[in-house]
């Protein structure tokens, strides 16, 4: 007898604390430090490269204006095509390196959190809202881009090209360098502020939109009985009340965040018109005092060319704030799933298949606790034979599903065992079926990626979809879009049993799966439901439904989790 | 390069209506690289110039040069450049955010327009996620793609005049190299970007999608054990997306990489001939080192547009995608000179009615004929999808039909005003769509002139005034997004008063008394029976009972199968 046993990929979630968003940030910068710091190495390239410009021009500069008259230039101006070659090739690099730095976290935190819902199930998935997380899962994992892409590498330049052109600055004039030194106390002042500001910004609108989105959501989704009211003028007219009150609001927030880094842009501005006067007087012969007598116009045009530089990598880095905090917004919302604990490993052991008359599932004494619920079922002990239809009855919560998604490993038993003799996992089918876009034929290939047309007309016979085919002049290969748009209640329901069909799991779990139809479809899936029992397939079925309780030879009725009665027809 | 003018045409109408907040907002735009310019350009003047005349007093030269009228023009540059900056960013936010309550009532008011084909088409949230972030893309189209090309022009031909005032040659050249840049950025990196950006959002939905489906087929993936299979089609899809945002990223740092490159090699060509034209002493020093600084200036003003002008296709793909909203079939169309429906219980008619949902495998009426006599009472038997709901549709022109007429007293629908073919229409939706505003607010969509007692009594019929009266805000009580504080069977009550208050000679209602118990349920119809007398009505329902809670007065039914009368 050969065990395959499922073991869910899981975290290991006892041994570590819960992550935080600026962890988890900087655990994915890591896992790309190559790339990140080869970015931040070009941009130091960029950066040094425009210095070496600088220098180059008020040599050429002061060899024209001070030089003897026909000394030559050429040279210097090949040098400085040379350099400005150099320095695209440089902001080339950084900015493609920190791109393929930023795709490749992107596709490992999404794969990440792809690992971590799948490894979540079914079950615990259930209680969340699943566009929420298609969003989170597209939208907030794009949003962490501009963080990786340009704010981290920009971060670091921000402080290393400073010190460079101050250095040199100190080395030409000690006085002008004091000028900026005396600005760079206030950078770390300028960072904080600009940072309030981008947050701030980034609250406030971030609440504002969400009202207004709110508003104008509540709208169109009533757009209808607006319709049938004759009311939508009215509501457009609001709608642009709201929008321009949101103008208002937010106009308020924005002078002020504007502020900060207007304050930036102003010291940096009166920065360098104080360096050029200082300079200019200096070179008058104006200044006594320092340094100033020994300024030369090659010093002098340096100092000047530099001092725009000095702010540079700063101004830069307070735009590409806001992607800061969008990334730390993001991050906060993904870490939340992160730190989910996914259920314990549910270690259903599908045997291989055994002999006529032993059960195919052995349920015994098994309970099931749900966090923050308790106990939801059991204990409760059953047996079901190959080739047995089994009807699960009772109110809605009392564990019918539960029972379901133990036997079909979603979820484990706190206590007891869970013996499922089968080769293959149990084909699974609720009420409300999985239909991904594409074909008829992608859609059965989910059960077997192997399948063939042949096999897959004759699952859709079964399913008693064969007249819908024939209608269809693509057949297999007629799209069904998104959601199973195109398709009735009913023909979704018959898809996902044609799928049950094309699968050869000998035992089959049936979650409510008429819930949602009419008696005529319910009575053709019940008839379908038929032949799945005449090929020999064991069926357990968890429904309210007087058809399908009738074709079963046992009815087991649950009531808060424990099994109450029996009946055998 | 046509089509896309024809694509973004209509946005620019709308832009162009506040021409002079548009002109302004550039020129404050213009005024802040203006003001870049200046500063570098008269600080390097003044340097040089400072630094000749002190070597000419040094060699004991007499000479002299203004210090103060400089000075003064460079503290001026620093200030007017920040506070021009400042004053820009207020002014083009207020200007992208007045666009913008503009677009959204605008849109809204074509989303109103539309029949249930396209409403119906996908869940409201998704939708209104897709509408409002094109929306968003198409807001910034003055602020990312018509105002920096313009004030990047403008500096271009400032520069270049103020070199050619100077040396011809060199203003000429500059401006040569800086136009031919400025062209390459506008439109090479457009074209390079095109294919690539306008797919974005549609690669991204692919995505989106499958994400959720793999989310919401968990069960069954695990039990088919094809999970791994399905996250194979999530990487191809997300390769997918990604190899176009590499490209998309490459083009800009390509255009970034050209604007530093280009911008500084046109500073070095005007220094190389100001300095030609200094040795030839036809330019001073100090006008031919402020060359150079000025061209410098000119990367504030092309730094933008790389990155913007790559992602053209964005905003083109959002000007396609609500241009086709507004364009399409589903638009309701309403006659030049539309007659108004007479005021009595009506007759109604539909002849050999053929309707069919976008992407449905079959048609959702078939042929329909049907009619309805004056105070007539039909019950219109049948499941779910057997086509119930689409026959109320047709009647108050949520819909109209792909063949076939619908009539109301002999007039084809069409032809009839729409808001007074809906406002003498009461139809009762299967579903209760409340808005979030207070019980009165939602009562009066029906009659905004209703007094207080005229609510109080539909109210009454509905067996909620008790309940009302109880509640300390009364009828100013709020009933939560979507009416989510109320029951079911209060919602439902509740959108029943409404339509009773709407007094409609036609009157349609879809279960009206399903989450109801059964006694509640009686109760609500005798009182119901006497206020429907006199008016044509349509009752929707899966299947009479026969036990006192159908709705009252049914004096003929039918029954709908697959889009037939069975």
């Amino acid at each position: 007898m050969k065990a395959i046993t499922d073991t869910m990929a899981s975290r290991d979630a006892q041994n570590q604390e819960p992550l935080t968003s600026k962890r988890w940030l900087q655990d994915l910068a890591d896992g790309e430090r190559r790339r990140l710091t080869l970015a931040t190495i070009a941009g130091l390239g960029v950066g040094l490269c425009t210095i070496v410009q600088m220098l180059l021009l008020a040599i050429i500069i002061d060899r024209l204006l001070t030089g003897a008259p026909e000394a030559p230039v050429g040279v210097f101006f090949a040098a400085l095509i040379g350099v400005l070659g150099v320095r695209a090739l440089a902001q080339w690099a950084q900015e493609t390196t920190a791109q393929a730095a930023s795709l490749a976290i992107r596709a490992r935190a999404r794969a990440a959190l792809l690992d971590q819902l799948t490894a979540l199930g079914p079950v615990q998935l259930s209680s969340r809202h699943s566009a929420g997380l298609g969003s989170q899962l597209v939208e907030q994992v794009e949003a962490l881009d501009g963080y990786f892409a340009r704010f981290l590498p920009q971060l670091r330049l921000a402080t290393a090209l400073p010190l460079v052109i101050f250095a040199i600055v100190l080395g030409l004039d000690w006085l002008a360098a004091a000028f900026l030194l005396l600005a760079a106390p206030l950078i770390p002042l300028f960072m904080a502020l600009v940072g309030m500001g981008a947050q701030r910004l980034n609250q406030a609108q971030f609440a504002a939109v969400t009202r207004l989105s709110g508003h104008f959501l509540d709208r169109v989704r009533g757009i209808t009985t607006l319709q049938l009211f004759g009311r939508t003028a009215t509501a457009a007219a609001e709608v642009f009340s709201a929008a321009d009150d949101y103008r208002a609001r937010s106009m308020k927030t924005l002078r002020i965040a504007f502020l900060s880094s207007a304050v930036l842009e102003f010291f940096a501005s009166v920065a360098i018109a104080v360096i050029a006067i200082y300079v200019g007087f200096g070179l008058l012969g104006y200044i006594t005092y320092g340094p100033s007598s020994s300024l030369t116009l090659f010093s002098g045009l340096t100092i000047l060319l530099l001092a725009p530089e000095f702010f540079q990598p700063l101004r830069s880095l307070s735009q590409h704030y806001h992607d800061r905090a969008a990334a730390l917004g993001a991050a906060e919302a993904l870490v939340g799933i992160l730190n989910e604990t996914p259920p314990a490993a549910a270690k259903a052991t599908f045997e291989g298949r055994t002999n006529g008359g032993a059960p195919v599932v052995r349920l015994t004494d098994v309970c099931v606790e749900h966090a923050g619920r308790g106990q939801v079922l059991g204990p409760v002990s059953l047996e079901v034979s190959r080739g047995e239809v089994i009807a699960l009855t009772g109110p809605s919560g009392a564990g019918k599903s539960t029972l379901l998604q133990l036997i079909a490993g979603f979820v484990a038993p706190s206590d007891g065992s869970v013996e499922v003799m089968s080769d293959r996992r149990p084909a699974w089918m609720d009420q409300r079926p999985l239909v991904i876009q594409g074909t008829i034929a992608d859609n059965l290939h989910l059960a077997d990626t192997q399948a063939s047309d042949v096999a897959m007309r004759a699952a859709l016979e079964q399913a008693g979809l064969a007249g819908l085919l024939s209608r269809l002049p693509e057949g297999l290969d007629t799209s069904v879009g998104e959601r199973g748009a195109g398709l009735s209640g009913g023909q979704t329901q018959r898809l996902a049993l044609a799928r049950v069909f094309l699968s050869d799991a000998s035992l089959v779990l049936l979650d409510e799966p008429t819930a949602s139809l009419d008696e005529a479809s319910e009575a053709e899936v019940a008839a379908s439901l038929v032949r799945l029992v005449e090929e020999g397939r064991t069926l357990v079925i968890a429904t309210h439904h007087p058809a399908l309780i009738a074709m079963a030879h046992r009815v087991v009725h649950i009531v808060a989790g424990q099994r109450v009665e029996e009946t055998t027809v | 390069m046509s089509t896309l003018i024809s694509e973004l045409r209509p946005w620019l109408k709308l832009l162009a209506r506040r021409r002079s907040r548009m002109a302004l907002g550039a020129l404050l735009l213009a005024l802040t690289v203006g003001a870049a310019i200046g500063l570098l350009a008269l600080s390097g003047w003044f340097i040089t110039a400072t630094a000749l005349t002190g070597a000419l007093l040094a060699a004991g030269v007499t000479a002299s040069l203004d210090v103060y009228a400089p000075g003064a023009g460079i503290r001026f540059f620093a200030v007017l450049r920040t506070v021009a900056r400042y004053l820009e960013r207020i002014y083009n936010h207020d200007s992208v955010l007045r666009l913008l309550a503009e677009l959204r009532s605008g849109m809204f008011a074509v989303l109103a327009r539309l029949d249930a084909r396209a409403l119906g088409q996908r869940r409201a949230s998704e939708w209104l996620n897709r509408l409002t972030a094109d929306i968003d893309t198409l807001d910034s189209l003055y602020l990312r793609l018509l105002a920096p090309p313009l004030v990047a022009l403008i500096a271009i031909a400032l520069v270049s005049v103020l070199l050619g005032i100077f040396l011809l040659p060199a203003g000429l050249a500059v401006g040569g190299v800086l136009l031919a840049l400025w062209a390459w950025l506008v439109v090479g990196q457009a074209s390079l970007g095109m294919a690539a950006s306008t797919r974005r959002v549609a690669t991204l939905d692919q995505l989106r999608g499958r994400i959720l489906e793999t989310l919401q087929g968990l069960a069954e993936l695990k039990s088919y054990n094809t999970l791994n299979h399905h996250r194979a089609c999530i990487d191809a899809d997300q390769a997918a997306l990604y190899a176009d945002q590499w490209h998309l990223g490459r083009i800009a740092s390509l255009g970034n990489a050209l604007v530093g490159l280009g911008v500084s090699l046109a500073a070095v060509l005007a220094l190389w001939l100001a300095a030609e034209a200094y040795r030839a002493e036809a330019l001073s020093g100090p006008l031919m080192v402020m060359m150079p600084l000025a061209v410098l200036a000119m990367g504030e003003a092309l730094g933008a547009l790389p990155a913007s002008f790559t992602a053209l296709g964005a905003t083109r793909a959002a000007a396609r995608r609500l241009n086709a909203l507004g364009r399409s079939r589903s638009v309701l169309s309403e006659s030049e000179t539309p007659g108004v429906p007479v005021a009595g219980a009506p007759a109604l008619r539909l002849q050999n009615v053929t309707l069919t949902y976008p992407g449905a495998l079959t048609p959702a009426l078939d042929g329909l004929d049907l009619s309805l006599e004056p105070g007539q009472r039909l019950a219109l038997l049948g499941a779910s999808g057997a086509g119930k709901s689409s026959v109320a549709a047709l009647l108050v022109r949520l819909l109209d039909p792909d063949q076939g007429e619908v009539e109301r007293d002999g007039v084809a629908l069409h032809t009839l005003a729409l808001d007074q073919l809906r406002t003498r229409t009461a139809y009762l939706t299967q579903h209760s769509e409340l808005f979030d505003d207070s019980i009165a607010a939602n009562l009066r969509l029906a009659d905004p002139e209703a007094s207080e007692v005229a609510l109080w009594h539909a109210l009454d019929v509905v067996e909620l005034a008790d309940w009302a009266r109880e509640l300390s805000q009364g009828l100013e009580t709020r009933v939560g997004e979507g009416g989510r504080q109320l029951s079911g069977g209060q919602a439902r009550r509740l959108v029943l008063a409404r339509v009773l208050l709407l007094d409609a000679p036609l009157v349609i209602l879809d279960e009206p008394f399903s989450g109801l118990d059964r006694p509640m349920a009686a109760r609500i119809a005798k009182r119901l029976d006497i206020w429907l007398c006199g008016r044509t009505v349509l009752y929707l329902v899966h299947q009479l009972r026969h036990d006192g809670s159908d709705p009252p007065g049914i004096n003929r039914s039918l029954t709908l199968r697959d889009g037939r009368l069975g």
